[in-house]
């Protein structure tokens, strides 16, 4: 009897545990009719992308939605045995950054000529997918309580009238809060140059360290009036929405969202004066992808029109890079808003460096 | 807890052997306990002292933003310890020595934060008491600042203080009355009882809860990432350095200190504490205890219990209310819309793919602990005391260790290489979307581990108050260990298992602290998409995914009450016995 159920004990070890070591090639071989897709945008535009995409050709498509930051830093975790196949928006700063880590692997779709020069990626390692631009989202009660006007000048946000009622995001996850930081520098950069050549662009037109440090000052002081850094770059808008703080720093496009989708009449969109930033959302391949031909039809398909007015019915209402996408009335127009000359390669290549340095040096530091 | 002399441990071990299902068990929860919970801890620490490691270490003992990091941590931890000790207590005495109104509404509204999300209640809060806070801003005008100290300590307290109104209620039921009859024969007044008898017995209940408070308090994570503000805490650093930068090096310097205060804080409380139980002198009550009829002390206790309740209540009702509007407090519009995202978007995959995974993982959990408290209970061998400490640890270490611990050891496959047959993976990759199951190994395991020690202190509990005669009765007619297991001892804890059970369900569909870093393509789990959703101030959606994930840890807990059973058979001898 006891060898018996002894027998028995041991057979039901073997069949539970042997699935489970044997190994499984079924994982090794690469799926033809699936796609895990990266997607940095806002989560419904995702969704809205990744049923159009399997509609239209069948593919069984999933996606995770993660912040720009945190996206590289998932890629980057797992490039040995990467969990996804494309990398689909969010900043091209981290496109730069992750073709500079040999992350991401380069392919030319056939829209690429279609593409301004500064939304396609060296190589054609990155092609851009939408455009948008960084401004300021107020809660126009609170402001009036406040008794200030909307901000117009990065200088603006220092007002002590604003202490604890600005939000941003985090650099280090966040590619909105890495264009916001990378704007100053440009902005910095800039001013050093007009005052005395050589002192804000080095030889090869990239920020000196000297601008890169005076933006680290101006986050340092702004960080006084920081309520909370959040992990994605568009949720600082909602806390304006819902009056728990004055002035989010995010893109112009999340505000108006924001503005379609409940909160018309109580937040306001405003841009710096002297000069904002802005973001080319960019589309990769990632290396040794799971899935890289349904990676690669992905590619082709997110640049045609069809693909790129998607947006407009999920109301983000970035400008879209295929001049042949008919543009939404809503969405912002970028000849009236003072771009500054951002340079793209430059914040790529020091965004690693930055962001580390942001959250060693700014974001534990108490405030008084 | 004899010490047992070499001999008697040889001789312990042999008849361990002797019986190969006893032996099989014992090897597979060792082994259990050494991949599950002891390997990842060992991992992380390990990490933690490479050279950059150490690196690490001298720069954030010695900067003073960390240390002032470190002390926030800290001073946060005997703050919710503090309150939520003082509030369960409250609520304890009052439930139990006191004559009021209304128990059973008490009792039940003290154990909903245990089958509630995490910041079900600090999203809720803020939309009450925040900056636009309907009650701030919208009764008293007040632009409250929540965020920071003091909305976390309000609402760690709040969600974790059913944990100390559950330990101190066991123990003032506890209580014998006798004791207290003898003092008042003696002349002593209520409050002078209160005072030097009652007080006293439950010092160490009191300080067991103060304890695991600070330690649940210290290793939160969902509530300072809604509401911290700039009170930065060092969960919150952790999650930054893995999900940010994916630093595993910071985040296992930074995991490694935060370690220290839970370890010690879980060795003093099992060392210490509970070896100085005073609660009666036969263990069992030898009366029925009187209740307080005064009204000066029945009233006031009375008003402030119910203003807890009402509270409670508020917050809850207005997490249900958000789920149905809008925007709350934006655009109060009635609407199903959130709901229609949960259940038929994008929100169905994480509701299924997490009750699954829950599913899964709550028998394992149940059971693993009735035989981990069989071993313990019953049987004496070398490292017994190790197995029970290695086991607890799976609750002592918080979440996030375990998170980041799991990401170092499984996320490639582990081999060993032997002689004959060369190189064979014993382990295959558990985490990362292209582990086995999708990642979902990695996050069924976590949830067991984080369950079994509650099963097994509750099968312990239940097991003490057993006599062992019955199974011994039972093995000198001749069954084995197994088959005394299966009929005779699994039987009668069964309350003890039904309550590891219902605990594991929970558990596992609320925590995100040690799942948040294992969550893959293929795995969507609730809490994090809460997260999601709260972070991106959507909060009607987030609502949504409360109601209905309590919606199903209320259905799961009466299924399982139906099939499990809550009686034992065993009451008689357990109230009537010597």
């Amino acid at each position: 009897m006891k060898r018996l159920s002894l027998v028995v004990f041991c057979l039901m070890i073997v069949v539970a545990v042997a699935p489970v070591v044997t190994p499984a090639p079924a994982q090794v071989q690469a799926q033809e009719d699936t796609l895990t897709v990266l997607c940095t945008p806002q989560e419904d535009w995702c969704v809205a992308m990744t049923q159009a995409f399997e509609e239209e050709t069948g593919i069984e498509t999933s996606y995770v939605r993660m912040s720009s930051g945190e996206s590289l830093a998932r890629i980057r975790a797992t490039q040995d045995d990467p969990e996804f196949s494309v990398w689909w928006g969010g900043p091209a700063d981290a496109f730069i950054a992750a073709y500079e880590e040999d992350l991401i692997e380069p392919y030319e779709p056939e829209l690429a000529s279609v593409l301004a020069p500064n939304a396609v990626g060296v190589d054609h390692s990155w092609h851009g997918v939408y455009v948008g631009a960084l401004g300021f989202c107020s809660n126009i009660s609170f402001l009036e309580e406040l008794g200030i006007d909307p901000p117009t000048s990065w200088d603006d946000l220092l007002d002590p009238a604003l202490k604890s009622n600005v939000a941003m995001a985090h650099p280090a996850t966040s590619g909105t809060a890495f264009t916001a930081f990378w704007t100053i520098v440009t902005l910095k950069a800039d001013e050093f140059e007009a005052a005395e050549e050589g002192t804000g662009y080095d030889e090869d037109g990239m920020p000196t360290q000297e601008a890169i440090d005076a933006a680290f000052e101006y986050y340092s002081e702004l960080h006084q009036n920081i309520l909370q850094y959040t992990r994605s770059g568009a949720a600082p808008g909602q806390m304006a929405g819902t009056g728990e703080i004055a002035v989010a720093i995010i893109f112009s496009h999340d505000c108006v969202k924001l503005q379609v989708e409940g909160f018309e009449g109580v937040v306001v969109n405003t841009f710096p004066e002297e000069g904002t930033g802005y973001e080319i959302g960019g589309m990769a391949l990632i290396k040794n992808a799971p899935e890289p031909e349904a990676a690669k039809m992905w590619i082709e398909w997110a640049l045609s029109p069809e693909a790129q007015v998607i947006g407009q019915d999920v109301n983000s209402l970035q400008l879209p890079t295929n001049p042949d996408t008919p543009v939404s009335e809503l969405s912002v127009n970028l000849s009236e808003v003072n771009l500054v000359d951002y340079n793209f390669v430059a914040a790529g290549m020091n965004r690693v460096e930055i962001v580390e340095r942001f959250d060693a040096d700014i974001a534990p530091q108490p405030t008084e | 807890m004899n010490r047992l002399y070499p001999s008697r441990h040889i001789a312990e071990f042999r008849r361990i052997f002797q019986d190969p299902v006893l032996f099989i068990g014992l090897v597979l929860v060792v082994i259990f306990v050494l991949i599950a919970i002891l390997s990842p801890i060992y991992a992380m620490v390990d990490e933690s002292r490479t050279p950059d490691g150490q690196e690490l270490f001298d720069r954030y003992l010695n900067s003073p933003v960390y240390r002032t990091i470190i002390v926030n941590t800290l001073r946060m931890g005997l703050i919710v310890a503090a309150l939520g000790t003082a509030l369960g207590f409250l609520l304890a005495y009052v439930q139990v020595k006191v004559d009021v109104p209304f128990k059973r509404l008490i009792h039940i509204v003290a154990l909903i934060p245990i089958i509630s999300p995490p910041f079900a209640l600090a999203t809720a809060v803020l939309i009450l008491f925040g900056r636009n806070g309907m009650i701030t801003q919208g009764w008293f005008g007040v632009r409250y600042d929540i965020y920071g100290l003091d909305g976390l300590s309000l609402v760690l307290t709040l969600s974790y203080f059913t944990v100390a109104y559950m330990n101190l209620k066991g123990m003032l039921q506890a209580l014998d009355p006798a004791l207290d009859e003898a003092a008042t024969n003696l002349g002593a007044s209520k409050w002078r009882i209160f005072r030097t008898v009652t007080v006293p017995m439950l010092i160490p209940g009191i300080a067991g809860s103060f304890l695991l408070l600070f330690v649940e308090a210290i290793a939160d994570l969902g509530n300072p990432l809604v509401m911290g503000g700039n009170y930065e805490v060092l969960s919150t650093r952790i999650y930054v350095s893995i999900v940010g930068l994916y630093n595993t090096t910071a985040a296992a310097v930074l995991s490694v200190i935060l370690l220290v205060p839970s370890l010690l804080v879980f060795i003093v409380q099992r060392y210490w504490i509970s070896r100085t139980s005073v609660v009666s002198i036969t263990g069992k009550p030898s009366g029925v205890s009187q209740q307080i009829r005064h009204p000066l002390v029945r009233w006031p206790l009375f008003a402030v219990v119910m203003f807890v309740v009402l509270f409670i209540l508020l917050i809850y009702g207005t997490i249900f209310a958000g789920a149905f509007t809008k925007i709350l407090n934006v655009n109060n519009e009635l609407t199903l819309d959130h709901f229609d995202f949960v259940i038929n978007g994008y929100g169905s995959e994480a509701m299924k793919d997490t009750t699954q995974l829950a599913a899964i993982a709550t028998p394992l959990a149940g059971l693993l602990g009735m035989i981990i408290a069989f071993l313990v209970a019953r049987k004496t061998f070398l490292g017994r005391n190790a197995l029970d400490f290695a086991t607890m640890l799976g609750i002592a270490v918080p979440g996030t260790i375990l998170g980041i611990g799991y990401l170092l050891v499984f996320n490639q496959p582990n081999e060993i290489t032997l002689p004959l047959v060369g190189t064979i993976e014993i382990i295959p990759k558990l985490t990362g979307g292209r582990a086995i199951f999708g990642g979902a190994g990695a996050i069924v395991l976590v949830y067991v581990v984080r369950s079994v020690p509650a099963a097994l202190r509750s099968g312990v509990a239940a097991l003490s108050q057993i006599d062992p005669a019955i199974e011994e009765a039972s093995i000198s007619l001749g069954a084995d260990n197994f088959r005394t297991f299966m009929r005779i001892t699994l039987p009668l804890i069964r309350p003890a298992f039904l309550s590891g059970l219902i605990y594991a369900f929970a558990r596992s569909m609320t925590t995100i602290s040690a799942i948040i870093f294992l969550t893959t393509p293929r795995t969507k789990i609730m809490t994090h998409q809460i997260l999601n959703e709260v972070e991106n101030g959507r909060y009607g959606n987030a609502f949504a995914y409360c109601v209905i994930l309590i919606a199903i840890v209320l259905v799961a807990i009466g299924v399982l009450s139906i099939a499990v059973g809550t009686t034992s058979g065993a009451e008689r001898t357990m109230e009537g016995g010597a």
